[in-house]
C-alpha cells in the first residue's frame, strides 16, 4: 500500500500533553523501574537525529518523498522526547540538553567511525542500501510502538497510558512509511534482499543498544518483554519483519531477547 | 503546535535563546498565506521568475546542509541538534512555499543549466561528501560547532539581502518573501548567541571559524547551484549600488564577530559581489 506523504506533512504535529493532567503523579508517581524504562524512551526519542544522520549519508535523501518524511519523522521524534521529558520532570528526574550531549561524546570513535562506513557502504551498494535503512527502520519502529503500547498496558496508569498511546499512534505512521519503502525496494531487488537479511541478522541489536549502556537495555527488555504475554508481542514484530520480502523466518527481536537471558 | 507543559519549568535561563520556545512555535505549512492565484496571473518578468526557481531550488537543499553538519561534532550538541531540528521542520516549509509559487509562476523557472555540469565549476570544498567531511570533521573535533554556526550566522544574513531582493522584483511575490524573511529571521538569534559564545572562548573555534568563512560560497548550498544560476542569483541580490552596500555591510559584521577580523571579512563581501 502506498503512503500518502503529502497527508502525512500536512498532519504532522508534535505530540501534545497540556490536556493531560499530570499531577496525579505527584500522589501517585511512577516505580522507579518504569521511570528508568521511560529515561530510556526518552532519551532515544532525542537521539533519533543521530540516526537521521546515518540515514542522510546515504543516496536516500535526494528522494524528495523520503527527505519529506525525515524532516517530520526526526521532529515527531524529538516532541516523544519532549513529552517524555515533562513525565519524568514531575518526578524530579532532569533531562537536559547537555546531558545527553555527555551521552553522544561517550560514543567516541565507534559513532565517528559510522557516517563513514555508512557512506561507504552506501556508494558500494549503492541504491540497494537504502533498502537496507528502510528494513532496519521498520523494525526499531514496530519495536518501540510495541514497546509503548506494551508499557500503556503494564503500568495501568490512566494518564501515562494515554501519552503513550499517543505516541504509539505517530510510530504506527513510521511503521506505515518505512515498511511500504522496504518492501517496495527490497521486492525490486534480489541484492538489496540478500544485503537486508545479512544486515539484520548480523548486525540488528534493540533500539538504543549501542547508543545506551548495555544494563540499561537489558533493563528494558526484562521490564517490557519478560513472560509471556512480552514474548507473544516479541514474536509479533518478528513475524511483521518475516513477512518483509527475502526476510522468511529472521526471529532477529526474540534472538535478541534470548542473548540476554530474558524468561519467556 | 501546542505542545507545552511541564518542561516549561526548565526552560533555559532569561539571558539564553530558548530552543524548547523555539520548537514549540515552528511554523508549518504556508499555502494559506499564499495567494497563488494572484502570482499566476501577474505575468512575472524572466527575471523575478529566475530569481524565485533558484531560490527555490536552493531552498530545497535543506536536508544536504543538514547532513553536512550533523557527519561532524555537531551532531553531539544536543542543544544544537534540538534547535536543526525544529530549523530543518520550517525551512522545509518555506521550500514548500517557494516551489508553490514557483511552480504558479509557471514552468520554465527549471535552473538554467543541469546540475552535473554545474558541479565541475562549483567550490570543490563545499562539494565535498560525507566521508571527507566526517574525516576533516574529526581532525577539527567539536570547535568546528561554531564555525558550523558562525557559517549559519553569515548565511541568515545573506538570505536576508536575497529575500528583500525577491520582494522588490514584484509586489506579487512580497508575501512568499516576508514568510521567508520572518522565519529566517527567527533562526539568526539562535546563530549569532552561539556564535558569540563559542568564539568568546576558544581561539580555535576562532581558527576554524576564520577558515570556514573565508572559503564558503555564499549563500550555503550555492555551490550546489549550476554555476549560471550561482551567477545570476549574486548579480541579482548584490550587484546593484544596493547590493553592492548591501554586501559591504555583510562583510562588516562578519569582520566584527569576536577574532573574525577584517581581513575574513573582506573574503566574505569579496565572495558576495558577482
Amino acid at each position: 500500500m502506498a503512503f500518502d506523504i503529502d497527508q502525512y506533512t500536512n498532519n504532522s504535529v508534535g505530540v501534545t500533553w497540556t490536556d493531560l493532567d499530570f499531577s496525579v503523579f505527584e500522589t501517585d508517581p511512577l516505580p522507579e523501574s518504569s521511570l528508568r524504562t521511560l529515561r530510556y524512551m526518552c532519551d532515544i526519542e532525542y537521539h533519533t537525529v543521530c540516526y537521521l544522520r546515518d540515514l542522510l549519508t546515504t543516496p536516500s535523501h535526494n528522494e524528495p518523498e523520503v527527505g519529506a518524511f525525515m524532516t517530520m519523522w526526526n521532529r515527531e521524534e524529538f516532541w516523544h522526547g519532549e513529552a517524555l521529558a515533562a513525565v519524568l520532570a514531575v518526578h524530579g528526574v532532569t533531562v537536559d540538553f547537555d546531558e545527553l550531549k555527555a551521552t553522544r561524546l561517550k560514543l567516541g570513535w565507534k559513532d565517528r567511525l559510522d557516517p563513514i562506513k555508512q557512506s561507504v557502504m552506501g556508494g558500494l551498494v549503492g541504491n540497494d542500501f537504502v533498502a537496507v535503512h528502510m528494513a532496519w527502520g521498520a523494525a526499531n519502529e514496530w519495536s518501540a510502538n510495541a514497546a509503548y503500547q506494551r508499557m500503556a498496558v503494564l503500568e495501568g496508569n490512566p494518564v501515562l497510558g494515554e501519552l503513550l498511546r499517543r505516541i504509539a499512534r505517530q510510530e504506527t505512521r513510521h511503521v506505515a512509511f518505512y515498511a511500504s519503502q522496504a518492501r517496495d525496494r527490497l521486492k525490486s531487488s534480489a541484492k538489496a534482499r540478500k544485503i537486508a537479511r545479512f544486515a539484520l541478522s548480523r548486525f540488528w541489536g534493540p533500539v538504543g543498544s549501542g547508543v545506551m549502556d548495555d544494563s540499561e537495555v537489558t533493563h528494558v527488555m526484562n521490564h517490557l518483554f519478560a513472560g509471556s504475554e512480552g514474548r507473544k508481542l516479541v514474536r509479533d514484530i518478528d513475524s511483521h519483519i518475516a513477512n518483509l520480502p527475502g526476510m522468511t523466518g529472521l526471529t532477529i527481536v526474540e534472538d535478541s531477547l534470548e542473548a540476554r537471558g530474558i524468561a519467556a | 503546535m501546542t505542545a507545552a507543559g511541564s518542561t516549561s519549568e526548565r526552560s533555559e535561563p532569561d539571558d539564553r535563546f530558548d530552543v524548547r520556545a523555539f520548537a514549540r512555535a515552528a511554523r508549518g505549512s504556508h499555502r494559506d498565506e499564499l495567494d497563488l492565484d494572484a502570482v499566476a496571473g501577474a505575468g512575472l518578468s524572466g527575471e523575478a521568475r529566475r530569481l524565485l526557481g533558484v531560490l527555490a531550488e536552493l531552498e530545497g537543499a535543506t536536508l544536504h546542509r543538514l547532513r553536512n553538519l550533523l557527519v561532524t561534532a555537531t551532531h553531539k550538541d544536543a542543544r544544537v541538534t534540538a534547535f536543526l531540528t525544529t530549523w530543518a521542520y520550517e525551512r522545509f516549509w518555506v521550500a514548500d512555499a517557494f516551489t508553490a509559487v514557483r511552480d504558479a509562476a509557471g514552468t520554465d523557472t527549471a535552473p538554467a543549466v543541469p546540475a552535473e555540469r554545474a558541479r565541475r565549476s562549483a567550490n570543490r570544498f563545499e562539494r565535498r561528501g560525507p566521508i571527507r567531511r566526517a574525516v576533516a570533521g574529526m581532525l577539527d573535533g567539536t570547535e568546528l560547532v561554531a564555525a558550523h554556526l558562525a557559517t549559519g550566522l553569515v548565511d541568515s544574513w545573506v538570505l536576508e539581502a536575497a529575500y528583500r531582493r525577491l520582494a522588490e522584483a514584484d509586489p506579487v511575490l512580497e508575501p512568499l518573501a516576508e514568510i521567508a524573511r520572518s522565519v529566517n529571521a527567527g533562526h539568526e538569534p539562535f546563530f549569532r548567541e552561539e556564535t558569540l559564545r563559542r568564539l568568546g572562548r576558544s581561539p580555535r573555534a576562532v581558527r576554524l571559524t576564520r577558515r570556514e568563512l573565508r572559503r564558503m560560497d555564499w549563500p550555503v548550498g550555492a555551490a550546489e547551484l549550476a554555476a549560471e544560476d550561482r551567477r545570476f542569483l549574486l548579480a541579482t541580490v548584490f550587484g546593484t549600488p544596493a547590493g553592492r552596500a548591501d554586501a559591504r555591510l555583510l562583510g562588516a559584521r562578519a569582520a566584527a564577530l569576536p577574532g573574525v577580523g577584517d581581513q575574513v571579512g573582506a573574503a566574505v563581501e569579496r565572495r558576495l559581489l558577482p
